[in-house]
């Protein structure tokens, strides 16, 4: 008995403290039910933010990278102001085999939170699809970080409500073919994908602008929690002269770069995507490219990023930083009589001009809710980091 | 056989020449997978052997396994600086891995399975469910959600051998299916020819009339425990070597493949196991390589393999019929 209470414990004590890291905070600030865009909301010293990210399950590597990012900017921020601002963490858990299904129940517990004046995330176009029923009912506006599908403000259902600090898929694709055939002038190219939404959605639309220009695409697709490709690559004819993969998980990229050079193919280019802009996936040869925004990545700021974070750049949180800047601004500004509505944070979202931002161009939100400039480079591995080359 | 090429062409549109250089490499990398995969069946087939439970936290003993190796090999100084020699590296990881699960498999079955062993069946099955969850979101709290990386590159160097002109395999999946195949022949050695392994097999004949002739039942499963876990933990640590990567989700689909293995090569039978997983393996490695959207589809393919053995043949290709007394 007294053994099997010695491992019960603990084991106690760990899914406490598992339980405990895994869920959100909702708990915490005052809710009620009945809380809408024109709610008067008393504002206060400390000023409440709703965050919503892949916390855990399958994509948490990549929500870690959003939510060390956003952490950063309120770090920065209590730092220097007199207002703080605090977050209540809604763990989305994208791509869990309960589809949108968290992502929705942390929507509606932000909603029915009276102190929650506007919302960082969530992360994927889906759970952006998914929540706009909760959110757009509350009155949130709320601004995503790594959502990129082309339609997702372009249909209308969310314009004034929803807004996204990363440019939309058609942008980046543009980019990448361009790339392509005019610089590269290649004639075969590969594309895989990760079976997720954001993968699929780019690859369709490189795929389709790089059969317009005559370019000979073949294509397939592989699981984001598979790290066997050889397979795989096996099958990719040696005659190919690149393998587009926009994938979102930068370690999957840098296993596919070794495996594709241990199969002989090390010759090949191998193109990734804003996911996979990261030393891991830049680390794999010189013949690896990707296609980002033109971040500065010698500024100050993510240097000191990078020294507060065991040297990890974790450029795909970078767009959640201003995601988060753009929320806290835009409160600051509804606060100032120390009283705000959703619906006034809203529109100041809506009127964001911030001159320079983390991601090299400025943030200003046409009317669907995406941004005005929305420029996409191209970057090329040299000694292991990344050079813009375009 | 022209006629069957052309059949098969006409129904699923492959080439009728044969690249001999894909045909190789699918055969290479299911046979490196299926090896793996043979691994964690055993496990699943000895628990299910002896004790008639399926342990489904056992595809996470593998993930705990993998996270061993991993950490070893930092204590030892990582991949590019490591203060052994790059294959003494790996063979202390195996060993050390392999003790670790192997207890940690003695500890599960301790507290999770051995006070409900007279319960009814669904309460050890929904036990193994709670374990594996356990270990998941462990790993999970422990070592976070990132991606860690063996750099087997650094470690030992992969080196690829060409054997003739289209048969190409590299010394890390020569390493992977020759330690599987030693693992193999080891256990079925102790179960054939030592007093352990004929208590195994008493044990898992009839349990009560093995208790009856003195053989401690109890120390028995704790040692078929062991075993099981060890060479789950041999499989999570190949894993970490030839594929680089591994992650606290990485038991999930593993265990299941491995399950899979156990069920079509007869789940209780051990050559049954190793037969399985190495199908599963060249399963999967053939239908990425052939099949319209195989890479996309290539666990439908698996799994569909699963159906069709359960419809054709239900106790598996080396598995025996269930014989009830009426």
């Amino acid at each position: 008995m007294k053994k099997a209470l010695l491992l019960v414990i603990p084991a106690a004590a760990l899914a406490v403290a598992a339980t405990a890291l895994g869920q959100s905070n909702r708990a915490s600030g005052p809710t009620r039910a009945g809380v809408n865009g024109s709610t008067q909301i008393t504002c206060g010293k400390t000023r409440a933010i709703g965050l919503m990210a892949p916390f855990t399950g399958p994509a948490a590597s990549i929500g870690t990278d959003q939510v060390h990012w956003a952490s950063y900017w309120r770090t920065q921020y209590n730092r220097s102001h007199k207002t703080k601002i605090r977050y209540v963490n809604e763990d989305t858990q994208l791509g869990a085999a309960n589809g949108t299904a968290e992502a929705v129940k942390g929507a509606q517990a932000l909603a029915s939170n009276s102190a929650v004046l506007g919302v960082i995330g969530p992360a994927g176009s889906n759970e952006v699809k998914a929540t706009t029923g909760a959110l757009k009912g509350a009155g949130l506006g709320w601004v995503s970080g790594s959502s990129t599908n082309t339609q997702v403000t372009l249909d209308g259902t969310r314009r004034g409500y929803f807004f996204r600090t990363v440019p939309p898929d058609s942008s980046q694709s543009k980019s990448v073919s361009a790339y392509i055939t005019k610089k590269l002038k290649l004639k075969r190219v590969y594309i895989i994908d990760d079976q997720e939404a954001y993968s699929i959605g780019l690859a369709d639309e490189v795929q389709s602008q790089l059969r317009a220009k005559g370019v000979t695409v073949s294509r397939d697709g592989v699981s984001q929690q598979q790290s066997d490709f050889s397979s795989l690559i096996a099958k990719i004819p040696r005659n190919y002269q690149l393998v587009y993969i926009p994938w979102q998980l930068p370690p999957k990229g840098q296993a596919f770069g070794r495996q594709l050079k241990s199969s002989g193919r090390g010759s090949m280019k191998l193109m990734g995507s804003d996911g996979l802009f990261d030393p891991l996936f830049s680390g794999v040869g010189s013949n690896v490219y990707d296609s980002f925004f033109p971040v500065n990545t010698k500024s100050a700021l993510v240097k000191a990023y990078k020294k507060s974070h065991g040297g990890k750049g974790e450029y795909f949180g970078a767009p959640t930083y201003v995601a988060a800047q753009v929320v806290t601004g835009a409160i600051d500004r509804a606060c100032k009589d120390g009283k705000a509505t959703r619906a006034e944070v809203r529109a100041q979202i809506k009127r964001t001009n911030l001159k320079n931002s983390l991601l090299g161009i400025p943030i200003r939100f046409d009317k669907n809710g995406d941004m005005r400039k929305k420029p996409f480079g191209i970057w090329k591995s040299v000694k292991g980091q990344f050079v813009a080359v375009a | 056989m022209a006629l069957i090429l052309s059949s098969v062409h006409l129904v699923t549109g492959l080439p009728l020449a044969i690249d001999w250089s894909l045909f190789f490499a699918e055969l290479v990398n299911g046979l490196t997978l299926g090896s793996i995969y043979a691994l964690i069946a055993l496990g699943y087939t000895m628990v299910y052997g002896i004790l008639k439970l399926l342990n489904f936290a056992h595809g996470d003993v593998y993930m705990v396994g993998a996270f061993i190796g991993f950490f070893v090999l930092q204590w030892l100084g990582g991949p590019l600086t490591p203060a052994v020699t790059g294959w003494l590296a790996v063979s202390i990881m195996f060993a050390v891995a392999m003790v670790g699960c192997g207890f940690l498999g003695v500890g599960i079955e301790r507290f999770a399975y051995r006070p409900l062993r007279n319960a009814p069946r669904i309460a050890p099955l929904i036990s193994a469910l709670g374990v594996s969850i356990f270990l998941q979101n462990s790993a999970l709290l422990l070592w976070g959600p990132e991606f860690r990386d063996y750099d087997t590159f650094d470690l030992i160097g992969i080196k690829t051998y060409n054997i003739g002109a289209n048969f190409f395999i590299s010394n890390v999946q020569i390493l992977t299916i020759a330690a599987s195949i030693g693992l193999m022949l080891l256990l079925a050695l102790l179960v054939s020819r030592t007093r352990a392994g004929k208590a195994m097999r008493a044990t898992s004949f009839d349990r009560e009339a093995a208790e009856m002739m003195g053989i401690s039942v109890d120390r028995v499963v704790s040692f078929t425990f062991f075993v099981g876990s060890a060479l789950a933990a041999a499989g999570g640590v190949m894993f970490g070597i030839v594929f680089g990567q591994i992650f606290s989700l990485m038991g999930f689909f593993a265990g299941l493949k491995g399950f899979t293995a156990a069920v079509v090569g007869g789940i209780g039978s051990i050559p049954g196991a190793m037969l399985g997983g190495l199908l599963i393996g060249l399963t999967e490695s053939f239908a990425t390589g052939y099949l319209p959207g195989g890479a996309t589809y290539a666990n439908l393919y698996v799994f569909a393999l699963l159906i069709a053995m359960f419809l054709i043949r239900p106790s598996g290709l080396l598995g025996s019929p269930a014989i009830q007394k009426v």
